[in-house]
């Protein structure tokens, strides 16, 4: 459907990139999933190729980079390269709780909102504020 | 040969007689005492004089003394202890002083004789010096009832004799102090003996108490004293606590805790308290002498003080029935093994610290190996649960649109799919707790007072249930202000649940400087206090006594504070309630020196609080122009920067930031923080303000967030 928000959802955590997905699912968005910074990144690059690019992207910080190798910086890398394209693109950034730098240095870069994973019924909220849903 | 030759010859026989068995006695007998009265006796029962006594010469050399004297007389001379003055009128003085015999062949015609009561029917009298060499050692007296008694063959034979018994006096002198000096070394020999034996024992024996013991026993074993006790001296230093006693007396004395005070009036006491020995060579004349009931026949008594290093540790006390019974080599060897004693009982006490804190190491690496591998598991686990609630919240929904369901049924399904989700969330929130004080760590110095008092406002604890002592002239603690404020918000949690069913609740913060260049925090609370098993396992993760928790708040205070090697301890108040005391290093080092920006206007949008007094100060002493406020002043936009406290007590941040966005300043904002979670800091980014910083706490920190 045309009128769907599209979101693209980055976690190589499987069983919780599934819940996400069926939670955001049944709220509505459509989403589309990727394990890795760069299957994240061939997901984006695709969806613009198609002329139907994402009004969202979540991603998750610690996972294989673009290189493949596990890093905890994986989800910023991911960042610069989304935004480098599609500037106006609103990213959340997940991960644990407590890591304010990092949270902090996802907002520098250009990040919407940082959101700690296991909340998910607030992710909800939280995607329909930035998109003003 | 006529009749005067016959008697001349018999005198001659007699006197041969005489001399050949004071010469018999001058070699064969060596107490010089009894040596001189032999040759008293002799003198008068074989030459038939009626008197004969023998002088020495006093260590003065002023006084010629009796040292033997013939029969009745003599023993009564002696108990008057007889002496004549060297040089003086008699004639033992006078041949004394010129160092050669003298004779009155009647006394009552001789001006020099000292008419004696003692000997009145002396008639004629000899004295004879005695000389060794040239050395004058004392005088042979000889008197004769008769007037004119001494022939010339008297003469020469009683000089002859008298030249024998000085060499044999002074031969039996040098026996006696041969025989002096043997005594000593062999005394000696077995105090060496003796204090080797304790030099060995004090390597081998590294039990304080067995080796006190061996001590004092092998003091009186070996020196043949009568007492020996070993004081040390209590944790305050004021008590000098028995640890060790000889014999039945001591055993009696330990089981009564004998104890004397430092510096009182015992022999112990004055001996710590002016760290040095203290002998009483008659203890009746002591006038700080400790009359001991259980010690009644010690006459002399030595206390001799444990230094190490100068430091009194204690004392040992060595006690004899004799008087005057120590010598100079028994002060000089007891003081020696008392100092062994003191290094020993030191070596002895050191081990059992390393021991104890071997042990606390152990149990430290124990409890951190323990604690990686919890948490590595609780994050796993953790991890694994986080899609757990988010299922049940679908299978909620999905359960509870199933068309024509069966009540019941639905209600056993609902109510499984809670108990899971209460235990996910659980789950969760001890990943949270215990994953936390692992996470990345921002260490800067900080004002301990500052982030306690932030963590009392975050809680809303009303200002006349808590009170918080300690100000901006504490030293700096080096700490992420974060983990120190999580930990001080379970331990302000803790002091609240204790007391949440009081009518008045008290809960005091104290913070102060302690020894070892450390601060103490000090949270009492007016509960019921600690019970003795929460006081044993208090520190154990996942303990709780209330409902719903897990149990992991003072664990996880426990492991922060282990991060910046402090310790923890809970214990009950002796006027009741529960107190913890946290204990951290403070930092000696004085903060760096900075060049802060000067010329500005800032504006800190703060309470009057110990983080904005000091900023202020600060500030303004670089010469800018600073406000401080709690709410926002109409001109805004001339401010260069605006620092806002996340924590107010008197004014809402979120209201203040709304504000400060509608006036289009919000790139001028630093909002400054004790403790910052990612929740809070991506929430205050979200409004656009310039930046989110933990509080600087030093000049160096200030100007870090100026640039």
């Amino acid at each position: 459907m045309e009128d769907e928000i599209r979101l693209l959802l980055v976690d190589d955590e499987r069983l919780v990139r599934r819940s996400m997905e069926k939670t955001l699912f049944r709220a509505g968005f459509d989403v589309t999933v990727a394990a890795s910074a760069g299957a994240g990144l061939m997901a984006f690059n695709a969806a613009r190729g198609e002329a139907e690019p994402f009004d969202l992207a979540i991603l998750d910080l610690h996972m294989p980079n673009l290189a493949g190798v596990n890093d905890k910086n994986a989800g910023l890398e991911l960042l610069s390269r989304l935004l480098a394209t599609q500037a106006d693109l609103p990213v959340i950034v997940l991960t644990a709780f407590d890591e304010v730098t990092r949270a902090k240095e996802s907002i520098v870069r250009g990040a919407r909102a940082y959101f700690v994973k296991g909340r998910e019924a607030q992710l909800i909220d939280l995607i329909n504020d930035i998109l003003e849903l | 040969m006529n009749d005067k030759d016959m008697a001349l010859a018999t005198r001659r026989a007699t006197l041969l007689h005489a001399a050949a068995k004071v010469a018999r006695n001058v070699t064969s007998i060596l107490n010089p005492e009894r040596l001189l009265d032999e040759t008293v006796d002799v003198i008068c029962e074989e030459f038939g004089f009626y008197y004969a006594g023998v002088f020495l010469l006093d260590k003065s050399r002023r006084w010629m003394v009796l040292h033997a004297g013939y029969g009745v007389a003599g023993r009564k001379m002696l108990a008057q202890e007889h002496k004549l003055r060297v040089n003086g009128h008699s004639m033992i003085g006078r041949a004394s002083g010129e160092q050669h015999a003298l004779i009155a062949l009647d006394v009552g015609e001789e001006p020099v004789h000292f008419k004696n009561p003692i000997l009145p029917k002396t008639r004629s009298e000899m004295a004879l010096p005695l000389i060794v060499g040239t050395e004058l050692i004392g005088a042979l007296t000889v008197q004769s009832t008769r007037e004119a008694a001494f022939s010339t063959e008297d003469i020469m034979v009683l000089q002859g004799m008298a030249d024998q018994l000085a060499i044999a006096i002074q031969n039996a002198e040098l026996h006696r102090e041969h025989q002096q000096l043997l005594a000593q070394a062999e005394r000696q020999a077995h105090l060496l003996k003796a204090a080797s034996k304790v030099g060995k024992e004090v390597t081998v024996i590294l039990s304080i108490d067995t080796l006190l013991r061996e001590v004092s026993d092998v003091i009186c074993e070996e020196y043949g004293f009568y007492y020996a006790g070993v004081f040390l001296l209590d944790q305050a230093g004021e008590w000098a606590v028995l640890r060790a006693g000889h014999g039945a007396a001591g055993a009696q004395m330990l089981a009564n805790h004998h104890q004397l005070k430092v510096g009182g009036l015992s022999m112990i006491g004055s001996s710590i308290s002016q760290r040095k020995g203290r002998i009483a060579l008659d203890v009746g004349e002591e006038p700080v002498h400790f009359k001991n009931p259980l010690l009644p026949y010690t006459r002399s008594e030595m206390a001799l003080p444990l230094l190490v290093s100068g430091r009194p540790i204690g004392a040992l006390t060595v006690q004899s029935r004799e008087e005057s019974a120590f010598s100079k080599e028994d002060i000089t060897s007891l003081q020696t093994m008392a100092d062994q004693l003191a290094v020993a009982i030191e070596n002895a006490r050191l081990l059992q610290e390393l021991k104890a804190a071997h042990k606390e190491l152990v149990r430290t690496k124990t409890f951190e190996a323990l604690a990686t591998s919890t948490i590595e598991a609780i994050h796993w686990i953790g991890n694994k649960a986080l899609p757990i609630t988010s299922t049940i919240k679908r299978l909620h929904e999905d359960v509870q649109a199933l068309a024509s369901p069966d009540e019941e049924m639905l209600a056993s399904m609902l109510e499984d799919l809670d108990i899971i989700a209460e235990n996910a969330g659980l789950i969760l929130a001890v990943k949270e707790h215990l994953i936390g004080p692992a996470r990345e760590q921002l260490p800067q110095p900080v004002i301990v007072a500052d982030v306690f008092k932030d963590v009392i406002t975050a809680a809303a604890v009303p200002a006349a249930q808590i009170s918080c002592q300690g100000g901006a002239d504490l030293p700096l603690v080096i700490a992420d202000s974060s983990r120190l404020s999580r930990a001080f918000d379970y331990l302000l949690k803790n002091a609240l649940e204790a007391t949440a069913e009081l009518e008045q609740i008290k809960i005091q913060v104290e913070i102060e400087p302690a020894e070892e260049e450390q601060l103490i925090i000090r949270v009492k609370d007016n509960g019921p206090g600690f019970s003795q098993e929460n006081l044993d396992q208090v520190w154990a993760a996942f303990y709780s006594t209330k409902p719903g928790h897990a149990g992991l708040g003072l664990s996880a205070t426990l492991q922060i504070i282990r991060q910046l090697d402090g310790k923890v301890t809970a214990f009950n108040a002796e006027a009741g309630g529960a107190v913890v005391e946290v204990r951290i290093p403070y930092t000696t080092e004085k903060p760096p020196a900075a060049e802060l920006p000067t010329a500005k206007k800032i504006l800190i949008l703060d309470d009057e609080d110990l983080w904005s007094n000091f900023a202020q100060a600060k500030l303004v002493e670089a010469g800018n122009e600073v406000a401080r406020t709690g709410e926002l002043p109409a001109q805004l936009a001339e401010f260069d920067l605006i620092l806002l406290d996340d924590c107010l007590v008197n004014g809402d941040v979120t209201q203040l930031l709304k504000a400060l966005r509608k006036s289009g300043v919000t790139d001028k904002v630093v909002v400054l923080a004790s403790s910052l979670s990612t929740e809070r800091a991506t929430a205050l980014m979200g409004y656009a303000v310039y930046d989110v910083r933990l509080k600087p706490y030093t000049e160096a920190g200030l100007a870090e967030l100026m640039l």
